[in-house]
């Protein structure tokens, strides 16, 4: 009886030497955390981008980019409701993870002295300026808003036909995602950038724009510039196409040209407005596979890998969340390159000193994600794109702004 | 001038879609008193099922439109059957809970499908170029929009008014015990009511998707966004919701029209007919076309 509880006691710790041994052997599994709207509200964009996010960590662990060490992120639809996005930030802070990863704008800002607190570095699918005000953790994937409508503005005031100061309008979303650009705009102007705002316009729920319209155009304004989601900005086309308002070319007078940041371009844009998205000029970081690159052949690789329709595959924001999955793995490969415990601290570290020769080349950007100690924006490139023929195509070589450093 | 009349076209167009997207809300209301906030979703799907017909199955648009209508009318007729027949004579807050819970449900179902998270349009069907007549333009998309609301609004008028069906459900929304002691079955009576708002609301969703592209959140937002129609018209009204919807449009256009940029004023198109709303109901607290019902104990 005696010698048979030894033998189960023995077997026991055998079993538990064996599992433990195997865990050791697989390596060391770093936790991340994304909450984002996967359904609900803005989840045409979360969608997608939470597909790229997943494609690429699965990628990165089946091709051991991190040796035997792997990334284990779980994913959660928060719906976009902050208060969804908290709970689960406090969960996946439970789980232990080193790096997180949020979505928008409004989440990002109520939760930023979260993210001080437990000094956890937090890359948003927000590009909102706001964000990195009084914040040490959070890092912008790319150029901000902000310095996506400046730029567009100083497209409009560098290729301005006419004679005179173009006039523009704005057209926000009623948010501080929305509007988050003014006021920084504004300052812009008042550093010397030769574009008079004449209107600034939030819209609604709107079926028809004529009004608004008829009113830009009785001021004279010229080009409309957006920093919104897609679908009132697919409206606001259809209704000037119709008005016979929408120019044929960038700039032609007496017309209105159509410019807009981020969230308001891509595949969706011209699925919405169909052939009134003609001649839409479009500002964003990104690859577009509309366009041949390395990049963009290797993103519609890992689409197919996974079985991504084309839908997915061809999205921007599929590129978005792959672009901050690769700026991920890439800080935990550098942090233990260089030797260090891949923890919270460390990994800020990695993030801040990603600049210079250091500077990380994602294949899903039109520039380097370049970040330091002052500066949290990734990548600082941005390319403008215009609708022709149905598709998205590149307009001159990506630039920079030159009056966003004036305002800073 | 020309101005002018834009805005009033424009601000009819808009008005006749809300009255159509409030039209299910007051038949609803009409028969049961319930108020019902899954209206939105239902506008959503009955757009959806038109265009996985039109592009999936490739049925021409015109015989989606209707076979949409006739699936949401036996939607909302199952919906009622299985999920509010049991409420019957239950409080009515009670049954807008449910409508609330129906809400989430029909979210998550439609989450669970494509049309939850993408954006898509429907196959261009009309001609591109405007008609336009002394500086005024309107869209063949918005024409025809007005029309098939106003066939669908003067067809409802007279079923309510001259069918029996139709004076059936008005007797029940008047008065249940009465109805039944008549013998008006009061089950099926909510049913048809319920079924004839999903056929409207598919309208709606069909018209509104082709206004602004098919997007779950805009298009399930009109169910709320209309909200302020049917109370400015008195609830019940089906001629109150056109007249309340022809106001709002009205009032928005002309407010962003004029007003917006003007006088250091902006976003007045949003905010103005909420206010005009406030000061209507201050004098016809039961909107314009709304029934004073007097109580005597």
């Amino acid at each position: 009886m005696k010698s048979n509880k030894i033998f189960t006691a023995l077997l026991v710790l055998v079993v538990m030497f064996a599992f433990t041994s195997s865990v050791n052997a697989g390596g060391k599994v770093y936790k991340l955390g994304l909450s984002l709207a996967i359904t609900g509200p803005t989840s045409d964009a979360g969608n997608p981008y939470s597909k790229g996010v997943e494609d690429y960590f699965k990628f990165a662990n089946e091709t051991k980019i991190l040796g035997d060490d792997k990334i284990d992120c779980t994913i959660r639809d928060d719906q976009y409701k902050t208060d969804i996005t908290k709970r689960n930030f406090e969960d996946y802070l439970d789980q232990g993870i080193v790096l997180y990863l949020n979505y928008s704008t409004g989440s990002t800002l109520g939760l930023k002295k979260d993210f001080e607190e437990e000094k956890i570095a937090v890359i948003p699918a927000s590009f909102h300026r706001g964000n990195l005000e009084n914040s040490n953790y959070i890092f912008l994937p790319v150029a901000s808003y902000s310095e996506q409508v400046i730029v567009m503005s100083e497209y409009v005031a560098n290729n301005h036909k006419g004679g005179g100061t173009p006039k523009v309008a704005l057209f926000l979303h009623p948010s501080a995602f929305g509007r988050g650009p003014l006021a920084d705009t504004q300052a812009a102007v008042k550093a010397g950038l030769n574009i008079e705002i004449v209107e600034v316009v939030e819209h609604g729920k709107d079926l028809d724009n004529t009004a608004m319209l008829k009113r830009l155009m009785s001021k004279g304004v010229q080009y409309v510039i957006s920093q919104t989601i897609q679908s009132p900005v697919a409206t606001m086309l259809k209704d000037a196409q119709r008005l016979g308002l929408s120019a044929s070319s960038f700039g032609e007078e007496g017309k209105l040209t159509f410019l807009g940041a981020h969230y308001t371009g891509g595949n969706d844009l011209i699925a919405l407005a169909g052939a009134a998205s003609e001649g839409y000029f479009w500002v964003c970081s990104y690859n577009l596979t509309s366009e041949d690159t390395d990049g963009t052949k290797q993103q519609l690789a890992l689409a197919k890998l996974y079985g991504r329709d084309d839908k997915a595959a061809n999205s921007h924001n599929y590129a978005n969340g792959i672009m901050v999955a690769q700026v991920a793995t890439e800080a935990i490969r550098r942090a233990k390159a260089a030797g260090l415990k891949v923890n919270k601290a460390n990994l800020h570290k990695i993030l801040n000193g990603m600049n210079g020769a250091n500077a990380y080349h994602p294949y899903t950007t039109v520039g380097p994600v370049t970040y330091s100690p002052t500066d949290h924006a990734g990548v600082d490139m941005l390319q403008i794109y215009t609708v022709n023929g149905g598709a998205f195509k590149k307009v001159g070589v990506p630039l920079q702004s030159a009056f966003m450093g004036k305002i800073q | 001038m020309s101005y002018f009349f834009q805005i009033v076209v424009s601000g009819i167009v808009v008005g006749s879609i809300y009255a159509l997207a409030a039209l299910g809300l007051v038949l609803v209301y009409k028969s049961s008193r319930v108020a019902n906030f899954a209206h939105g979703q239902i506008i959503a799907a009955g757009a959806f099922i038109t265009y996985f017909l039109t592009v999936t199955l490739a049925i021409p648009i015109f015989f989606s439109f209707l076979a949409s209508m006739i699936i949401t009318f036996f939607l909302a007729m199952s919906v009622e059957r299985i999920f509010l027949r049991r409420l019957i004579g239950e409080p009515i807050i009670s049954v807008i809970m449910v409508t609330i819970g129906l809400g989430s449900i029909l979210d998550g179902l439609i989450y669970l499908t494509p049309f939850g998270s993408e954006n898509f349009s429907f196959p261009t069907f009309l001609p591109h170029e405007p008609l336009s007549f002394g500086g005024v333009s309107i869209s063949w998309t918005q024409l025809v929009g007005v029309i098939i609301t106003f066939i669908l609004i003067g067809g409802f008028s007279w079923f309510f008014k001259k069918s029996t069906v139709g004076i059936s459900m008005r007797a029940v929304s008047d008065d249940q015990f009465a109805s039944m002691s008549v013998g008006i079955s009061v089950p099926k009576v909510f049913g048809l009511a319920w079924a004839t708002a999903g056929l409207s609301a598919a309208a709606a969703g069909c018209i509104i998707g082709n206004i602004t592209g098919l997007n779950f959140d805009t298009l399930h937002s009109f169910g709320i966004v209309v909200f302020p129609v049917i109370i400015l018209g008195g609830l019940d009204s089906i001629l109150g919701a056109v007249v309340a919807g022809i106001i709002m449009g009205l009032i928005q256009q002309f407010a962003s029209g004029y007003l917006d940029g003007n006088f250091g004023l902006f976003g007045t198109g949003d905010v103005m007919p909420y206010i005009i709303l406030l000061i209507i109901l201050l004098f016809k607290p039961h909107g314009l076309f709304g029934i004073h019902e007097i109580e005597r104990v």
